[in-house]
């Protein structure tokens, strides 16, 4: 027995004996992921996290949230003797002054955009293999709540520095509370205590940005985390994976040394951002003052979406009664994101309720096998994008010359074509893909062997696609194959498909054919056809119903 | 679980040594009754060659057909032997990079200059990020080579277990809820209910006070209408410099501020004072007066959310907002010909004293800024 193994067994005998959790470790360390390279987008958001919280821990021990203007005296010729507010003098000191400092403001700054960048692409991967479907739909919400508060604590910490860009945040800030009706100019003067530019600003963004958001956010990743662990992980259909299995690596040793050697590869790659990729370089922007503004003032790119949405919007507004309601600012950064975030909120509802699919479900989606939910999923991307794109419009048209008025309407315009237009293109490509799958299930593969028949014709023999694979495209349980009878692999002969091939999805559903276990998943009913999913086929005959015909 | 397998076990397969209990399963003995969801049973290896057996194939004929079958379900397993030996000294190798990355760290971190504006220590955070880097990468980077080179990974099964609970579960744990609550006597005890409701709707009340002290909300209408400019307070430039008339060429621009205490911090105060020709400056009614010889002032805080509006063209006489492209005609009384603000931006009535210097003749008529709901 080595030292190691006597050690093992003397702590966890001493953890044992106050807590009896033998049985509960064991169990955890032989808990099984499944293992596919989109599941790691989420533990990039996790990690930035928490490399978000131990640089943002020294950069707290530093920072003064104070709006009470000092003169400048510190390391940086080019602002000595400028008048400026603590909380800039302070993040200016934190730069020169403290050893490291910059680097910890530059890695906290590189993480908090990846941290919403990796919310977002594992959002979009959850959403495109339908991993929020049932039983994932609240875990699906607090996703999004996730996000949310992620864009709130970006905010908050973005506009701390108190410098003339996060300056000029916080003032359309200020304008885009201001729009709200009825309550928008008493909300402004709780913010900012007073009338804008106020002076309790940066304390209330403080304590919101170092406490109660990241306590919030702390609280749900928490609960995030125990519902993957309680529900186990979703994975890709393939050779042995059923509904009712998990296919992967166990928690110990494998699996767990990858998921933490891969904190250290996130951290490094942030620690080599923050020190030599320079980013929010306050020093140059110079201190806020209200009357001064920068061409090309970018918010960072998580907000870089209402931006866009504010410059496209046209510049209505509606007086009468005495009273104003400023739709050009309302519309574009109030009811539009609150009704995409609640839309974002209920789909998993709104998609079980059109398609009635109500079984649970484990197996992930490709996102070719349901055209309509990829389509809306693509169409929001281009949607975004577009947003994303508008708000950078003065920066694009200074550099390919272009007038930023024609920047403007295209955006408008594009608004409202493009997304359509990715929706039909994508589920039209979704559906190609589809019959790609089943042209390769059918024929297998070209091997390239040209055979003359006796007849005199030439035909290429093909060999069928390895069952690993075809088990991958077809997206079947595997235990609901016939293994009873092998083809015979001759080459040159009509195959049989060896597998049926999956039929032509048009929409969300996934029909499950031929099932001969019988069993779905957690011993409920199986998710047969259901009545609506029969009208959509109908409606609209897919080419192999066509030729069916 | 095990799928049937035709050939029978090999004693070599992956599926038969999986029986074979893991170290990590030794502590399971015969008195073991766990009823945890990992029993042994729920485990069977689905390593490329036993599964597609297991799945009736022929895997031999396969694999001549297709070698590539060789690899495909699961990669992972350990290497071995001298090739075992070759990653260990690589994994080893990373690991030393951390310690030279950790070294170089403090080396950098306690010796080398930071102060700015001394020539070379721009190097300073450079290189304390590339350090950093080799530390957290050399470990990270080592982790994930050795998990993927020398660990046993086998693929494992494991059996998923319904969510919801048994109907029977469900049923008395309502009960015991519903039986709990009438024990608590709320439902007949109507007043004690009622004075509950009360009691505690009253408490929500209690931090109302605490929310709404946040703000100062006197005068509200008034504050957010009124800006620092008074009946004849002059024009000043930021360092405090009154303008005089004959200062500004034509087609020159100033940002001017109000000549009152704090007038060049006031937020909603900045204006920006325009010259051009007075024929080319076509205002309406009184704001004709408000303007004095082709001079002109509007406020520069942008009617749509407040950005300083001073990019001023000279020969178009537009006035761009930086901020999100508002688009204002100076010639016409500040109008908006682009863009999302709605409201032209107000204009301020100036004159000239007998000092010949530039004065305001009041604050502006209508509130500067982004609109909000009182503003009518």
């Amino acid at each position: 027995m080595s030292h190691l193994e006597k050690a093992t067994d003397t702590t966890a005998g001493w953890v044992d004996e106050r807590l009896g959790a033998a049985a509960y470790v064991r169990k955890s360390l032989n808990k099984v992921f499944p293992d596919h390279w989109s599941f790691m987008l989420g533990e990039i958001a996790l990690y930035s996290f928490i490399i978000l919280l131990l640089t943002g821990t020294y950069l707290a021990f530093f920072y003064t949230p104070s709006l009470t203007e000092v003169v400048y005296d510190g390391s940086y010729i080019p602002l000595k003797g400028v008048t400026m507010s603590q909380a800039y003098e302070s993040t200016l000191y934190i730069s020169f002054d403290v050893r490291g400092g910059l680097i910890m403001r530059q890695i906290h700054h590189w993480a908090a955009l990846l941290f919403l960048a990796s919310i977002v692409v594992h959002l979009l991967r959850v959403f495109f293999t339908g991993a929020f479907r049932k039983p994932r739909e609240l875990n699906w919400v607090i996703g999004v709540l996730l996000l949310i508060l992620g864009l709130l604590e970006g905010f908050a910490g973005y506009s701390l520095p108190d410098d003339l860009l996060s300056g000029t945040g916080a003032r359309i800030f200020h304008g885009i509370i201001l729009s709200v009706p009825v309550i928008g100019s008493w909300a402004t003067f709780l913010i900012y205590g007073g009338e804008y530019p106020g002076t309790e600003l940066l304390d209330r963004l403080y304590a919101l940005h170092i406490f109660v958001v990241p306590l919030a956010i702390l609280g749900l990743i928490t609960f995030h985390m125990l519902m993957i662990w309680y529900q186990k992980h979703t994975q890709f259909a393939g050779p042995g994976r059923t509904e009712d299995n998990v296919v992967g690596s166990r928690l110990f040793p494998a699996y767990a040394a990858k998921a933490g050697g891969f904190f250290f590869l996130v951290f490094a790659v942030l620690a080599a951002l923050g020190g030599l990729a320079q980013i929010n370089p306050i020093w140059l922007y110079g201190p806020y003052n209200p009357s001064q503004v920068t061409a090309g003032s970018q918010p960072d790119w998580y907000i870089g979406f209402l931006d866009g949405s504010l410059r496209l919007m046209p510049n209505w507004e509606w007086t009468g009664f005495g009273y104003t309601v400023p739709f050009n600012v309302l519309l574009p950064t109030v009811i539009m994101p609150g009704l995409i975030f609640v839309a974002m909120m209920l789909y998993p509802w709104l998609e079980a309720r059109f398609t009635g699919d109500r079984a649970y479900h484990n197996l992930l989606d490709r996102p070719r096998d349901v055209p309509v939910r990829t389509g809306i999923g693509a169409m929001s991307v281009a949607f975004y994008v577009i947003l994303v794109i508008a708000g950078g419009n003065d920066v694009i048209a200074s550099i390919f010359h272009v007038s930023v008025n024609a920047m403007t309407v295209a955006g408008r315009v594009a608004l409202f074509l493009v997304p359509p237009l990715v929706y039909v293109i994508t589920k039209r490509w979704c559906l190609a893909l589809q019959r790609s799958d089943h042209e390769l299930l059918h024929h297998g593969i070209e091997s390239g062997t040209i055979r003359r028949l006796p007849s005199g014709e030439f035909v290429e023999e093909t060999v069928p696609l390895p069952l690993v694979y075809q088990l991958s495209l077809n997206g079947v349980e595997a235990e609901a194959l016939d293994h009873s009878s092998p083809t015979p692999l001759g080459p040159g002969y009509e195959q049989k498909p060896i597998l049926e091939p999956a039929p032509e999805k048009n929409g969300f559903f996934r029909p499950r054919h031929g099932s001969t276990n019988g069993k779905s998943p957690n011993g409920k009913s199986p998710n047969g056809k259901s009545g609506a999913e029969a009208k959509v086929a109908e409606l609209e005959p897919t080419g192999e119903q066509r030729r069916n015909k | 679980m095990s799928p049937p397998d035709p050939d029978g076990p090999a004693p070599d397969d992956i599926v038969g040594r999986l029986k074979s209990p893991r170290p990590s399963d030794q502590a399971s003995g015969p008195g073991d009754t766990r009823t945890s969801d990992v029993s042994q049973d729920n485990f069977h290896n689905s390593d490329s060659k036993g599964d597609l057996k297991a799945l009736g194939r022929d895997s031999a004929q396969l694999h001549d057909k297709h070698p590539a079958e060789k690899v495909a379900l699961s990669p992972h397993a350990p290497l071995s032997g001298r090739d075992a030996a070759i990653a260990e000294r690589k994994v080893a190798a990373l690991f030393g990079v951390a310690v030279l990355g950790v070294i170089g760290f403090l080396v950098t971190f306690f010796a080398v200059e930071q102060e700015f504006g001394v020539p070379g220590n721009v190097y300073f955070t450079p290189l304390l990020g590339v350090f950093m880097a080799m530390a957290l990468g050399g470990i990270g980077s080592g982790t994930v080579l050795w998990a993927k080179l020398l660990m046993v990974d086998e693929e494992s099964v494991q059996e998923r277990h319904p969510f919801g609970s048994k109907p029977e579960e469900r049923a008395a744990t309502a009960q015991a809820l519903k039986q709990g609550i009438a024990d608590s006597g709320l439902p007949r005890r109507k007043l004690l209910r009622n004075s509950l409701l009360l009691g505690a709707g009253s408490l929500a009340l209690l931090p109302l006070p605490f929310v709404g002290f946040l703000g100062k909300f006197q005068h509200k209408e008034r504050i957010l209408a009124t800006t620092a400019w008074r009946e004849g307070a002059r024009l000043i430039r930021q360092n405090g410099t009154p303008v005089k008339l004959g200062d500004l060429l034509i087609g020159g621009v100033e940002s001017v501020y109000p000549d009152v205490e704090g007038g060049t911090f006031t937020a909603d105060s900045p204006a920006l004072l325009i010259r051009m020709r007075p024929d080319e400056l076509e205002l309406e009614g009184q704001k004709q007066q408000w303007a004095y010889q082709g001079h002109v002032v509007y406020s520069s805080i942008c009617t749509h959310l407040g950005c300083p509006v001073k990019l001023y063209e000279t020969q178009t006489h537009n006035l761009l907002c930086p901020c999100h492209q508002s688009v204002f005609d100076a010639s016409h009384g500040a109008k908006v010909i682009f863009g999302p603000a709605a409201r032209p931006l107000p204009q301020l009535p100036i004159f000239v004293d007998d000092e010949g210097y530039f004065i305001a003749g009041g604050d502006f008529e209508e509130p500067v800024g982004p609109s909000y709901w009182e503003r009518g």
